[in-house]
């Protein structure tokens, strides 16, 4: 086991030093310049150079990266005089664009975002494996019909205008809900579940969608076991069979699933935080994009694949509780 | 055998609806069945043997088959039965064991906890102890080496033959009066196959509970069985003691399935194929005799073996009972021939 | 917002208002009946925007945000009127008590500080607060993206800001703009007829030394307004609370309605639009800027009272096309390209009238006093259209004058736009329109942030470039100089080699010098049309914005100079 976690971290590292590395290769070879990019009026090629230079883009890409992995230990200084500012260990840059160091500035937006996948995760997983149990159930009635149906459409559907829908719906034409206003739930907890009642019911049933037709599917196929017979033959309850005989066996790859899923959301769940005006670090990566701020984009970037990376880990430890088989090889 | 049947089929019938059409499984098969009694009941794949076994525990698909007929467990139908009442018969009064050990088995428990299981949904009551002990000492019962520690172990841990064992003592930890054998020995390998059917033997004689053995394998029954049943396109064509069967066969049928025991080739014994054509549809069941298509003593087109299907009765002269359009004389004359070869 | 993006880097800002004349009074001034403005509540800002781009007053620069500092939190020396209309274009004294005092022919301007005025603190803002906001400006390395005006006209060399200055280098500039008691005094390189206008900038703006924290300062400027900041999260919102040291008495501009304005970040435009429409709740007492093409119909030609919540209106920019003189360098030529263009075509490539009107020059009608109709060329359609029989005449003369710029136009002109969809649309109707005539477009597709910085490069050897500005103050000052003479920050003509370059330059530096605003205003008018006269440049589209208002918002008049609500005298009916 420490074999293993130990491996399992060491290379987690290197995905990590390769992620950046290769977040800051791609950046050097985007066609557009940041310098430029960066600079409002007036953008004469001096003042554009000049710019460059205070962004730190003027040094050779490697040196870039090299500074860049310097401060994640050290921390890094800026500006001079009373212009002088730090950004402590471990630090991931600053962010020109948001006058922040990148590190607060994720510190900042990835609880936004956790709280939104945790909530849509629980709600999506909880929601797609009972519609799904009850499709498989009740299979070729109309409850599997209506699962079926909505796990079709769902998949399909575009959250930018389901989200964008919903919004209006709840908060503007029927005026149920207040309109979205973050507030972190430490600090007015009312606003905290009213604004993401809609992001996470979104997120969650256009989610669920797949998550049913998994759980349909994984069902069916155990209900053809023979082991799920044999209980039957035991003289086990329906509810008992369904639950430690079908569903566990449909839950193996399901987790697989989730767990990825999951991961990829707390790396930014882009759409719904955008839609919904969440200030979390799906947006602000999006951002980053768009105006080439580099340290935001590694940083984000870097936290999005620890989580992927996270994510594989867990998933490789559920399949071992989940699977005796995975466990005692 | 002046005492009630422990267990008596009357009439079962059975069809499972599918796309295709109608699946008439099982057509009016009846057979009694007394404690300590073991069964064998024959076919080929698609004969019927294994639906007739699976009615009886009601573990056919219940919204795509069609079931009719009677099941008396101790004079009690179990197709009338609710589905609690249902659920208190299986695992309790009637136990099955299933062909593949290796897919039977729940792969997410540990087989202690299959074991457990199985005794603790008819013993709600039991206390952890009490079960442990339980299951211990069937898994001791069953042969498996070293139970204290093997019993938190998994399926996947276990060789197949030790798996068969395991679900031998799911299937008797409740000491159940009928045991259903689905084909237990097939997947497993010759010298397993033989351990196995004495460890159904050695148990059932210190419980006298009654044994249905499914089995494609004439050569099991021999070994094993009391009484056998031929099945064939979903009916009972022969029902004899173990002795007649082999000694006097009375179905053409159960001609050609013994010359395929008869075989010194291992790789073919017991094994149908050496019948010449393939079983019939059960969708489109030839008519009369079913098994006219392949039976070298039929009579010709128009006969009654093609238009009328021919009853279950006793063949005069043996203890058997046959199915078949010919007469006793034949039966009895042929018999004896095709076995002497 | 969208539309300022695609105008681009170059220039934000100012013009007067036209609104009114323009628009036929459509609701430039919020109407009466609603009773006198009061005190109390809160003001919303609804914005797409993740942030303001710099609060920081020496880095802010576009319109709707020095609009916003600066009838908020940032004081400077000068101030256009809180008002609608033309009068919105005329300044007068903010912190200063007058709008200055010039002396030594253009070349000393003066002012003096009021009484009274403080910092959120409540200590009073002195001279030398004011001087050292302005050196901030020279810190180009780290105060980023604002104007550079005070750079370009104060007379110091070299001088590398605040924080980077030597002991020589910080006295020199301490000369250069001088303190005595409360009395700022700035020393210009040359003559500079409208320096007062440009102290409305925010670069004159003061900064508290100790509070100054360079480029972080960006995120918690100290307030000198009636607001301050309470909270400030970039992609969620800033809110400004009521600045209890300011003195009222100080200040004759701000009325500081609502005690509280929060601007609300990151938000769908889609959803903005409809909560706009919706009028609903909080939203009653919000603005928001821009309206999304497809619900302009809704809006404006639809339901009165939602029309009445709402406002069509020029903004200060005007969209134009570049020529290469150097290359182009035949006025009959120019004037072919020109006749040719389907000016409606491209206007409705870029989403129809809603973008605005076609341009009669480079000077907006809201500049009132620069501004003069223009004579057109001869064959120019009103309606928008090519006039191909025109264009083509005009080629035949130009075959005899110039034939060697006439095989350059039917070889192929270099054509650079920005590679989106907009310009690709652009692109197709250029090409259909000069092959019409004869002339041929090689098309140079340029990554879209890479755009300025190629054509603005002097190697780049193109022929036809797009162009877009704004004033920076209600003067052409900082129209016709900038665009069309060599030292002009944004001039993309190449215009220099033409023979009558010299006595255009001679006469734009006379008009600059000029202190006459009015005999000034009439020079401008001068050269708009001889600039239009030769082409050097094609007129575009005078461009308009819209804007829409919650019912229970009072003051909503858009404020000519910045094309954008005056956002402090915004109050909650």
């Amino acid at each position: 086991m420490l074999l293993f976690v130990t491996r399992r971290l060491m290379f987690a590292l290197a995905l990590l030093l390769a992620v950046s590395l290769f977040t800051y290769l791609l950046f050097a070879m985007l066609p557009s310049d940041p310098a430029a990019l960066t600079c409002s009026k007036n953008c004469k090629p001096e003042i554009i150079e000049a710019n460059r230079i205070r962004l730190g883009y003027d040094k050779p890409i490697l040196e870039q990266y090299w500074l860049f992995l310097k401060g994640i230990f050290v921390g890094r200084d800026y500006g001079v005089g009373q212009a002088a500012f730090s950004c402590p260990a471990p630090s991931l840059g600053y962010s020109y664009g948001q006058h922040e160091c990148v590190t607060t500035l994720i510190a900042r937006t990835f609880p936004v975002t956790a709280y939104l996948s945790i909530g849509a995760f629980i709600l999506w997983m909880t929601l797609g494996i009972s519609l799904g149990s009850i499709a498989a159930l009740k299979r070729g009635r109309w409850q599997d019909r209506a699962a079926t149906t909505f796990s079709a459409v769902g998949v399909s559907l575009p959250t930018f205008y389901i989200g964008l829908l919903v919004l209006f719906s709840f908060c503007i034409w029927l005026r149920i809900l207040p309109f979205p206003s973050y507030e972190s739930p430490f600090v007015d907890p009312k606003s905290f579940f009213l604004t993401m009642l809609l992001p996470w019911l979104t997120l969650a049933v256009l989610s669920a969608a797949s998550y049913t037709r998994l759980t349909r599917n994984g069902m069916l196929e155990a209900m053809n076991e023979d082991f799920v017979r044999l209980g039957i033959a035991k003289g086990l309850r329906r509810r008992t069979i369904l639950r430690r005989y079908v569903l566990r066996s449909a839950l193996v790859p399901i987790v697989t699933i989730a767990g990825l899923d999951f991961a990829a959301l707390l790396g930014g769940a882009i759409i719904t935080e955008s839609v919904f005006s969440l200030p979390g670090m799906g947006r602000m990566s999006i951002r980053a994009v768009v105006d080439s701020d580099l340290p935001v984009l590694v940083g984000t970037t870097m936290v999005a694949a620890v989580f992927i990376v996270l994510a594989n880990v867990i998933v490789d430890i559920m399949y071992g509780v989940l699977d005796p088989r995975v466990r005692t090889k | 055998m002046s005492q009630p049947p422990l267990l008596s089929v009357e009439g079962l019938t059975v069809s499972f609806d599918t796309p295709d059409g109608v699946v008439h499984a099982v057509s009016g098969v009846s057979f009694e069945l007394q404690a300590g009694q073991t069964l064998g009941i024959v076919g080929e794949s698609g004969s019927g043997k294994s639906v007739t076994a699976s009615s009886i525990l009601r573990l056919n698909n219940s919204t795509t088959s069609s079931t009719t007929g009677r099941v008396l467990l101790d004079g009690r139908d179990v197709l009338g039965l609710s589905d609690d009442e249902m659920r208190a018969v299986r695992g309790r009064d009637v136990a099955m064991v299933f062909q593949d050990p290796l897919s039977a088995l729940n792969p997410y428990y540990s087989v202690g906890d299959q074991i457990a299981e199985a005794f603790l949904v008819h013993h709600p009551k039991a206390t952890a102890q009490e079960v442990r002990e339980r299951v211990l000492g069937m898994l001791e019962k069953v042969g498996i080496p070293n139970p204290e520690k093997r019993i938190d172990e998994y399926p996947h841990q276990f060789s197949g033959g030790m798996r068969q064992r395991i679900v031998i003592a799911i299937a008797l930890i409740n000491s159940p009066r009928v045991l259903i054998a689905d084909e237990p020995t097939t997947a497993l390998d010759v010298t397993v196959q033989a351990q196995i059917l004495d460890l159904m033997l050695d148990l059932q004689k210190e419980t006298n509970m009654a044994i249905i053995l499914i089995t494609h394998d004439l050569g099991v029954v021999a070994e094993v069985a009391d009484a056998a049943l031929v099945m064939y396109g979903g009916r009972i064509v022969e029902q004899a003691d173990v002795v007649s069967i082999f000694r006097q066969p009375t179905h053409p049928y159960s001609w050609g399935l013994l010359g395929a025991v008869g075989s010194l080739d291992t790789s073919t014994r017991g094994h149908l194929s050496t019948i010449p054509g393939t079983p019939p549809s059960l969708i489109s069941i030839p008519s009369g005799c079913s098994f006219h298509p392949r039976c070298g003593h039929a009579l010709g087109a128009g006969s009654a073996c093609t238009t009328k299907v021919p009853d279950l009765r006793a063949v005069t002269g043996t203890t058997s009972k046959s199915a078949c359009h010919l007469t006793d004389e034949q039966l009895v004359s042929i018999g004896r021939r095709e076995v002497l070869q | 917002m969208t539309k300022r993006r695609i105008i681009g880097a170059v220039s934000f800002a100012l013009v007067a208002s036209l609104v009114a004349a323009s628009c036929g009074g459509d609701s430039g001034s919020d109407g009466g009946g609603d009773g006198e403005p009061k005190k109390g509540g809160t003001i919303r800002i609804l914005s797409s925007g993740e942030q303001i781009a710099h609060l920081d007053p020496q880095r802010n620069y576009t319109g709707t945000d020095l609009a916003f500092a600066g009838s908020t939190m940032h004081r400077s020396l000068t101030s256009y009127k809180y008002e609608a209309g033309d009068a919105g274009s005329e300044i007068e004294g903010d912190l200063a008590t007058d709008t200055g005092t010039v002396s030594n022919e253009g070349k000393t301007w003066s002012f003096t500080l009021r009484d009274g005025i403080t910092f959120e603190d409540g200590s009073a803002i002195t001279c030398a607060d004011v001087a050292y906001g302005v050196s901030r400006s020279f810190a180009t390395d780290t105060i980023t993206d604002g104007p550079s005006y005070a750079v370009t006209y104060i007379d110091v060399e070299d001088y590398p800001g605040p924080y980077k200055a030597t002991a020589e280098q910080q006295a020199a500039y301490d000369k250069a703009v001088a303190c005595e008691g409360n009395t700022i005094t700035f020393n210009l390189k040359n003559p500079v007829a409208d320096f007062n206008y440009t102290t409305t900038l925010l670069t004159f703006s003061p900064v508290p030394k100790a509070s100054d924290t360079g480029e972080k300062y960006d995120m918690s400027p100290v307030s000198s307004g009636p607001y301050k900041i309470e909270s400030y999260e970039i992609g969620k919102a800033l809110v400004l609370v009521r600045n209890e040291n300011w003195n009222e008495d100080s200040d004759p501009l701000r009325k500081a309605y609502p005690d509280s304005i929060i601007y609300e970040f990151g938000l769908e435009e889609a959803t903005i639009d409809e909560r706009m429409i919706a009028d609903v709740g909080d939203d009653q007492f919000a603005v928001a800027e821009g309206i999304q093409p497809e619900n302009l119909q809704t809006i404006f030609e639809g339901d009165e009272a939602l029309k009445s919540r709402a406002i069509d209106y020029y903004d200060p920019y005007v969209s134009y096309t570049n020529l290469n003189n150097e290359r182009l360098s035949c006025y009959e030529v120019r004037k072919a390209i020109y006749l040719a263009i389907d000016r409606d075509a491209l206007r409705k490539a870029g989403g129809g009238p809603y973008t605005g009107d076609y341009a009669d020059g480079f000077v907006k009608p809201a500049l009132a006093l620069d501004y003069a109709q223009s004579t057109m060329p001869e064959g120019l359609n009103e309606d928008g259209t090519a006039n191909v029989e025109a264009a083509k005449a005009a080629v035949a003369e130009a075959e005899t004058k110039c034939p060697d710029v006439v095989k350059l136009a039917q070889d192929g002109m270099n054509f650079y736009y920005p590679d989106t969809p907009v310009w690709q649309k652009a692109l197709a109707i250029w090409q259909s329109n000069m092959e019409a005539i004869g002339f041929s477009i090689k098309p140079e597709a340029v990554e879209p942030s890479n755009y300025w910085p190629t054509v603005m490069n002097p190697e780049t050897e193109y022929d036809i470039v797009r162009g877009g500005w704004a004033p920076d103050w209600a003067n052409a000052s900082t129209v016709i100089p900038e665009l069309f003479t060599t030292g002009g920050g944004f001039n993309l003509t190449r215009n220099s080699k033409d023979p009558d370059y010299a006595e255009f330059e001679g006469l734009v530096n006379e008009a600059r010098v000029n202190l006459d605003r009015v005999a000034q205003g009439k020079q401008w008018q001068e050269l708009n049309q001889y600039v239009v006269d030769r082409l050097w440049a094609l007129p575009g589209t005078f461009l308009k914005s819209q804007s829409i208002w919650g019912s229970k918002v009072g003051n909503t008049f858009q404020w000519g100079p910045f094309g954008a609500f005056c956002f402090g005298n915004l109050y909650v009916k």
